[in-house]
C-alpha cells in the first residue's frame, strides 16, 4: 500500500499537487496542505506520482 | 538597429551582463551569449551596474546552467533571499523589504506570510475565477476590435490586449476601484522599469522615480485598507488587512509592500508572457495553426510560452556561508544571479532548446522559479490567464497580424516588451 508523506517544513501550500491530484490533496482555507487520502487508491497513484514530481518545494514523497 | 551592429559570434571577454544596452539586443543575440557563458564560464563574474546614489557592491556570479540554478534555489538556507532578491546592488534593508516583500524574505517569516495569501491562489480558488477571466478577455478583445474598426485596423498588442487582461484580473482580485487602475498600471511600470529612459525621465536619479511610484501605490492601498477594515469583503485586500501572523496583525508597511508585490507581479509578468507568446506565434505560424486546430495542446503550449518568454530574467541569492557547488567554491556574501532565461535554454535539460515547440513535454522550465520556497505564488493564475487569453484570441481576433518589431524594455530584470504593433486585417 502506498502512502503519501508531506515534509511540513518545506511545504508552502503552492497547490501544484492539488492541480494534478485533487482527490488526494487540498490546500485548505488556512493555506495549509491537507492530505485527503494518505493511502491513495491504486488508480489515483499515477496522479499522486505526478504531484510528487511537480511539487515546487520537493515537500512530497510517495512511500511504495 | 543599425546594419553595422550585426554581431559575429560573441567572445567571452566582450560580455558584460551589467551593460543595460545588452538587454535590448535581439533575443537571438542574448541567447548566444547565454549559451557561451553556460558552456565556458557557468559562474561568470561581473561587476555590478552603477546605480546613482547607491554604493557599488562586490559584483556577482551569473548562473546560467539549469542544474546549478536549481541547486541554489532549493537550498534557501545556504543561498538566502533576505539580503535582496530583486536588486543586484544592496539597497537599505527597509527599502529591500518594502519593495521585495516576500521575495526578499527568508523562512520562517516568509512561509508564515506566504500562507496568508497562498490559499487565495490555489487551483480550487482559481477555478471560481475562470468565468471572470474569460469575461475579461472577451471584453478586452472586443474593445481592441472596436479600436481597430474605428481606425485603420492598427492596434498595439501590449496596450490593447496583454496589459489590460492581467491588470483587470489582479485589480478585481484585490478590489481596486476602476478609477485607480490607470495609476496602478503606470506606477507598476515604473517600479519594474529597470530605469528605462521612456519610463524614468530623470536618468540621474532613477531611485527617486522608483520611490515615488511605490509611495503612490502605497497611497491607493492605505485608502483601500482603511475601507476594508471597516467593511470587509471577500477580496485579497481584506484578507491582508485582517490576517495575523503569530497572533500579530501585519504591520502597515508589511501590508503596503505585500500589496505592491501582488500588483506589480500580477501585472508585469503575465503581460510580457502574453506579448512574447503573440510574437512567437507570429514568428512560428505553423505552431499557431496547430494550436488553433487542437485545443488540447493548451496545457503544454502555456508552459512553452512561459519557458520561451522567461518574463523574469533573474532573481538574486546571497551565500550565507562558504561552500562548494558542483565544483565551484564560493564564499559567504557571494552574490548569485539566477538567470532563468539561460537555464530555460540549457541543452542538458531541453532537447533543441532554441526551438519553440508548443507540444514540448516534459517541460520542467524555471520560468516560475526553480525548486524552493520562493516558487511563483501566482503560477496557477498566470497559467489560467495565458490559456484563456490565447483561446479567446484565436476565437475573437483570428485576423490579428503583427506588423512591426517589438519595442523592448531596457531592463535586465524584466524581459519586457513596451509595444508590439499589429493590425486586425478583417480577414476570417
Amino acid at each position: 500500500m502506498s502512502r503519501v508523506e508531506v515534509d511540513r517544513d518545506r511545504c508552502v501550500g503552492s497547490g501544484a499537487c492539488e492541480a494534478l491530484a485533487p482527490m488526494v490533496f487540498e490546500v485548505d482555507d488556512n493555506g495549509v496542505l491537507a492530505v485527503l487520502r494518505a493511502q491513495p487508491a491504486a488508480d489515483e497513484v499515477p496522479d499522486v506520482r505526478d504531484a510528487v514530481q511537480a511539487c515546487p518545494t520537493r515537500a512530497l514523497a510517495l512511500a511504495e | 538597429m543599425s546594419v553595422d551592429a550585426v554581431a559575429g559570434p560573441p567572445q567571452l571577454e566582450g560580455i558584460d551582463l551589467s551593460d543595460r544596452d545588452f538587454w535590448v539586443r535581439p533575443p537571438a543575440e542574448r541567447h548566444a551569449v547565454f549559451d557561451l557563458l553556460r558552456r565556458e564560464s557557468p559562474f561568470a563574474f561581473f561587476a555590478e551596474p552603477e546605480v546613482p546614489l547607491l554604493a557599488p557592491g562586490p559584483g556577482y556570479h551569473a548562473v546560467t546552467r539549469y542544474a546549478d540554478l536549481d541547486a541554489i534555489s532549493s537550498q534557501p538556507t545556504v543561498f538566502c533571499s533576505g539580503q535582496g532578491a530583486v536588486s543586484i546592488t544592496d539597497i537599505p534593508a527597509d527599502l529591500n523589504e518594502f519593495y521585495g516583500s516576500l521575495i526578499s524574505m527568508d523562512d520562517p517569516r516568509h512561509a508564515k506570510i506566504r500562507r496568508i495569501v497562498s490559499k487565495v491562489f490555489t487551483p480550487r480558488m482559481l477555478e471560481q475565477l475562470v468565468g471572470s477571466v474569460q469575461q475579461i478577455a472577451e471584453d478586452v478583445m472586443d474593445a481592441a476590435r472596436r479600436k481597430a474598426d474605428a481606425g485603420d485596423g492598427a492596434i498595439d498588442v501590449v496596450a490593447d490586449i496583454a496589459a489590460p487582461i492581467p491588470l483587470r484580473v489582479i485589480c478585481d482580485m484585490m478590489g481596486i476601484p476602476d478609477e485607480d487602475r490607470a495609476l496602478i498600471l503606470a506606477m507598476s511600470n515604473i517600479v519594474l522599469s529597470g530605469g528605462d529612459p521612456e519610463l524614468v525621465e530623470n536618468q540621474d536619479d532613477p531611485l527617486t522615480a522608483f520611490l515615488e511610484a511605490g509611495m503612490a501605490l502605497a497611497g491607493v492601498m492605505e485608502r483601500l485598507a482603511a475601507e476594508r477594515l471597516e467593511r470587509p469583503t471577500d477580496d485579497l485586500t481584506t484578507a491582508l488587512v485582517r490576517s495575523e501572523v503569530d497572533g500579530e496583525r501585519l504591520t502597515h508597511s508589511e501590508i503596503a509592500s505585500f500589496f505592491i508585490l501582488l500588483l506589480v507581479a500580477g501585472n508585469e509578468t503575465t503581460r510580457n508572457a502574453i506579448t512574447h507568446g503573440v510574437l512567437a506565434l507570429s514568428e512560428h505560424p505553423e505552431q499557431r495553426a496547430r494550436w488553433i486546430a487542437d485545443p488540447s495542446l493548451t496545457r503544454t503550449a502555456v508552459e512553452e510560452i512561459v519557458r520561451w518568454a522567461s518574463p523574469i530574467t533573474w532573481m538574486r541569492r546571497t551565500a550565507t556561508q562558504d561552500g562548494e557547488l558542483n565544483g565551484f567554491r564560493f564564499r559567504v556574501g557571494d552574490k548569485f544571479l539566477l538567470f532563468y532565461a539561460a537555464a530555460n535554454r540549457d541543452p542538458a535539460v531541453f532537447a533543441d532548446p532554441h526551438v519553440f515547440d508548443l507540444a514540448r513535454d516534459p517541460n520542467p522550465h524555471v520560468g516560475f522559479g526553480g525548486h524552493g520556497p520562493h516558487f511563483c505564488l501566482g503560477a496557477h493564475l498566470a497559467r489560467r490567464e495565458i490559456a484563456v487569453t490565447f483561446r479567446t484570441l484565436f476565437d475573437r481576433l483570428p485576423d490579428l497580424e503583427v506588423t512591426g518589431e517589438p519595442d523592448r524594455l531596457r531592463s535586465s530584470f524584466v524581459n519586457g516588451i513596451k509595444r508590439l504593433p499589429a493590425r486586425l486585417t478583417g480577414a476570417r
